[in-house]
């Protein structure tokens, strides 16, 4: 079912939309309900993210039930569009209720003022910021103070190292919201082809004499994330932009190439004293990883499935993960060193 | 000696690795052999192999593992794999294997071929699983998967124990072995297997599989208990009226024929998953979520289920079976037209069964429980119907004021629902019900792994929570022999006595009728 309000400046007639919107979606049947497990804000201003973001958000509260509030800036939308969604088309639970709100041109505090009256009290308000700036945008600022969880996406944009560094300021800015970055949640399946080749204990000192590292990807965001990571992890400094120390004093060199699509990783290459591990991703199957260690440990090579995690799933990972990240702190507080 | 009994040992040092801390993974730490007992059957083909290979898809098989089958076909290593290529082509949920991790799958894959009372073929076995161990790095630790017919449990544990693959014939690494239901035939041939078992194998080391305990919809009736505040406090005989338990199935016995001849509703279904869905429903709440914790409460309040006597088994239970009917407008044949069914069968194909549990909290409160096949719906839920309000004030005199109920369900639709009572909007104070729904959707990216998935990776790993422990099963046989034995003294002189598509026998709707209460609808 769906409605429309002509101005999205009368936050009482939008509310009272909502109300018809659901009386028409179950035929006013007695012992219609809804459930609600979070206010999902979702802020676009890109009309070429547009799509691929509401595609998105819109598969996950067919999961996630939730009063989703689509503040578009794009242009695209004019007004306020209201629907209800049921599972099945004879339903009386509703899945969700949807406000897609045309905001182009408006001020940021009336953004922000449209938002907070549409949301529901007492359940968690997640942000999902899809725009072209973050602690630049006072509507960004807003509508994080107004979120328990925000999730972004660094990688792809025109400026993945200028967002990286904003990133690592709202952590600062905003200690009791917690942030995500999809960039950063996708790389989770490359972080254990690498951690595999250190499960076995014979190889696990080599981590220990590491001297380059290579990663090929389709974004900055990705081979940023994944050095910060793996630099974090064994007490690496950044120096510079290329360059790591670690414990003992040893340099690291830091290599990064872009090729492939982008947020996709295609290579990450581990140089120790003695031995080289790759791992690769197959030319024929992008689900599929080669292995291989050559040199003094040398091993013969093997091949790991590389599960990939869609966007929606990602999503649904960030906004199920309520607790801050230490681990993707410190990650992104290396490549904050790294950009210096 | 062996190193472990049942707790998981970090043996390849994973959890040393400072690259895993903090790495949101499920990778099964242990590297280890899983040997399938029954490996040309149906269910390693269409369960137990595509679950392991959807294990392995989904990053979560260790690094190091090794899969042996065992049966009685002959079949060379080659013809194996060939066939479970074939399997997981035609039922793994992520479709056919691919190029080129099914090679590397493969390569991990063996058979031994034997009866399995052969001592030979366990010989044979022992030396393909310390192969394993030099080539692939499984560190002497196995799992026996025993997805053989039922008779021939103990035969198996008494060759493995014979052939020096029991836990305490090890010197290093850990041994665990998966038992399908049924875990026996009655109370005495289940406690002759335990004993046979534990001859071998210490009770931790034993995961009696019920695959039911593996849905999601199951596991989520302790979240619904145990992680809310609310329901807790009216969790009892003064507020509860009665339990009624369903798990209705639309199919028949179809191949199963041979099976289901000897067991019936009451084995099948009562004895294992139902009791179970009631033990979770009725149980007080565990001191932690470990394993033991939960199945000592599991245990304690199956104990406290009263037994039945003889001389009331007419007047708590009620059986069925199906004659012919219709399911979803096709026609049916009745059960005894089936295949390899008796034509004069007194197999019950619906079970029903009041039960009472004798504690503080459910004194007087009765647990209705049924199962059968051919019903009119294929559903499954646990229904708790609340005592009626104790005086009406409200609503119009035509206006009937229902009780409140709570819906788990459990399949085909997940979630919760409540039916309250609320006010119709008008100037006069009438009454209705009104049904709140909750469900979780599962339509994108990571779905909920099947049931054997997550089991079997359970069983790798270590954790029992989802297994039945020895004293619950013992518990569940007790609570239904007397019922068994009555149903076999007195064969029913009514089958069939309801048609399929239907809501069952009507002497299932007499049982509730004699409390004054009636079935909910299937």
């Amino acid at each position: 079912m769906s409605l429309h309000v002509d101005s999205v400046a009368n936050v009482s007639a939008i509310l009272a939309e909502l109300c018809r919107a659901r009386g028409d979606a179950t035929g006013d049947a007695p012992g219609s309900s809804i459930c609600s497990t979070m206010n999902f804000i979702v802020f676009v201003d890109a009309p070429v993210h547009r799509e691929w973001v509401l595609e998105r958000a819109a598969r996950l509260v067919e999961k996630h039930p939730a009063r989703t509030i689509v503040l578009d800036a794009s242009g695209a939308t004019r007004g306020v569009e209201i629907s209800t969604s049921t599972r099945q088309a004879d339903d009386a639970a509703l899945l969700g209720e949807r406000v897609d709100a045309g905001v182009a041109g408006l001020e940021p505090s009336a953004i922000i003022s449209i938002a907070r009256e549409l949301s529901l009290a007492d359940i968690p308000t997640i942000l999902w910021w899809s725009g072209a700036r973050l602690l630049a945008s006072r509507t960004f600022q807003g509508l994080a103070e107004m979120a328990s969880v925000v999730v972004v996406d660094s990688s792809g944009m025109a400026r993945d190292e200028e967002t990286i560094r904003e990133l690592g300021q709202f952590v600062l800015k905003y200690p009791n919201v917690t942030l995500h970055d999809m960039a950063f949640l996708r790389l989770a399946p490359w972080q254990d082809m690498i951690a595999q080749f250190f499960d076995d204990p014979a190889l696990r000192d080599d981590l220990f004499s590491i001297a380059a590292l290579e990663i090929e990807s389709g974004s900055e965001a990705e081979a940023l994330y994944l050095g910060g990571w793996l630099g974090s992890r064994i007490s690496w400094q950044a120096i510079d932009a290329t360059t790591f120390r670690a414990r003992d004093g040893r340099v690291i060199r830091f290599t990064r190439a872009q090729k492939g699509d982008k947020r996709r990783v295609m290579r990450v290459t581990l140089e120790s004293d003695d031995s080289r591990y790759s791992a690769v991703l197959s030319a024929d199957d992008e689900n599929v990883v080669c292995l291989k260690v050559d040199g003094a440990k040398a091993k013969p090579a093997w091949w790991a499935p590389l599960h990939h995690i869609d966007n929606a799933s990602l999503i649904e990972r960030a906004i199920l993960a309520t607790a801050r990240d230490p681990i993707f702190e410190t990650s992104l507080e290396t490549v904050r060193d790294l950009l210096g | 000696m062996a190193t472990e009994v049942g707790a998981r040992v970090d043996l390849d040092g994973v959890s040393a690795n400072p690259l895993r801390q903090g790495l949101d993974s499920n990778r099964i730490t242990d590297p280890c052999t899983i040997v399938f007992f029954g490996a040309s059957g149906d269910l390693v083909m269409r369960m137990l192999m595509p679950a392991m290979w959807n294990l392995r898809l989904g990053g979560i098989l260790p690094t190091k593992f090794g899969i042996v089958g065992f049966s009685r076909s002959e079949y060379s290593a080659d013809e194996f794999r060939a066939e479970m290529k074939s399997a997981i082509d035609q039922f793994s949920r992520s479709g056919p294997a691919k190029e080129p991790l099914w090679s590397e799958f493969a390569n991990r894959l063996t058979y031994v071929s034997g009866n399995f009372d052969d001592p030979n073929a366990f010989k044979k076995l022992r030396a393909q699983l310390d192969e394993n161990d030099k080539t692939l790095g499984t560190q002497s630790n196995r799992i026996y998967y025993l997805s053989t017919p039922p008779p021939v449990f103990g035969k198996i544990v008494q060759q493995l124990s014979a052939a020096g693959l029991g836990p305490k014939d090890q010197a290093h690494g850990w041994s665990r072995i998966i038992v399908e239901k049924p875990f026996g035939t009655d109370l005495d041939s289940a406690r002759a297997l335990q004993a046979e078992v534990t001859k071998v194998f210490d009770e931790k080391q034993v995961y009696r599989i019920d695959h039911y305990l593996g849905k999601e919809p199951v596991q989520d009736i302790m979240a619904l208990r145990f992680a809310n505040v609310i329901f807790e406090p009216i969790w009892d005989r003064r507020y509860i009226d009665c339990v009624q338990i369903t798990a209705a199935e639309t199919v028949g016995v179809e191949q199963r024929g041979g099976y289901y001849e000897n067991a019936g509703a009451l084995r099948d279904m009562i004895q294992n998953h139902v009791i179970n869905l009631m033990a979770l429903v009725a149980m007080e709440p565990p001191i932690s979520p470990s394993a033991d914790h939960i199945r000592d409460e599991k245990h304690k309040v199956l104990s406290a289920v009263r037994p039945i006597a003889p001389g009331d088994v007419a007047k708590t239970t009620a059986r069925g079976q199906y004659g012919a009917g219709s399911i979803e407008g096709k026609p049916v044949p009745g059960y005894r037209d089936e295949p390899n069914v008796d034509p004069h069968s007194n197999t019950e194909t619906f079970a029903s069964v009041k039960f009472l549990i004798d504690n503080w909290r459910w004194a007087d409160v009765p647990f209705y429980l049924r199962s059968g096949k051919r019903l009119g719906r294929k559903y499954s839920e646990i229904a708790v119907n609340f005592r009626q309000i104790p005086h009406r004030i409200f609503g119009e005199a035509g206006d009937q004021i229902e009780p409140n109920t709570l819906v788990m369900k459990i399949q085909p639709e997940e979630g919760i629902s409540l039916r309250f009572n609320a006010k119709i909007p008008g100037p006069k104070m009438h009454i209705r019900s009104v049904t709140m729904d909750f469900n979780y959707g599962t339509g994108f990216g990571v779905v909920s792994a099947p049931a054997y998935e997550r089991l079997i990776g359970d069983a790798m790993r270590g954790d029992a929570t989802l297994f039945t422990r020895w004293d619950a099963v013992e518990s569940a046989w007790e609570i239904v022999m007397p019922i068994l034995e009555n149903w076999k003294a007195t064969p029913a002189g009514d089958f069939p006595n309801y048609a399929a598509g239907s809501q069952g026998p009507a002497s299932a709707d007499a049982l509730l009728a004699a409390d004054g209460r009636e079935w909910r609808r299937i």
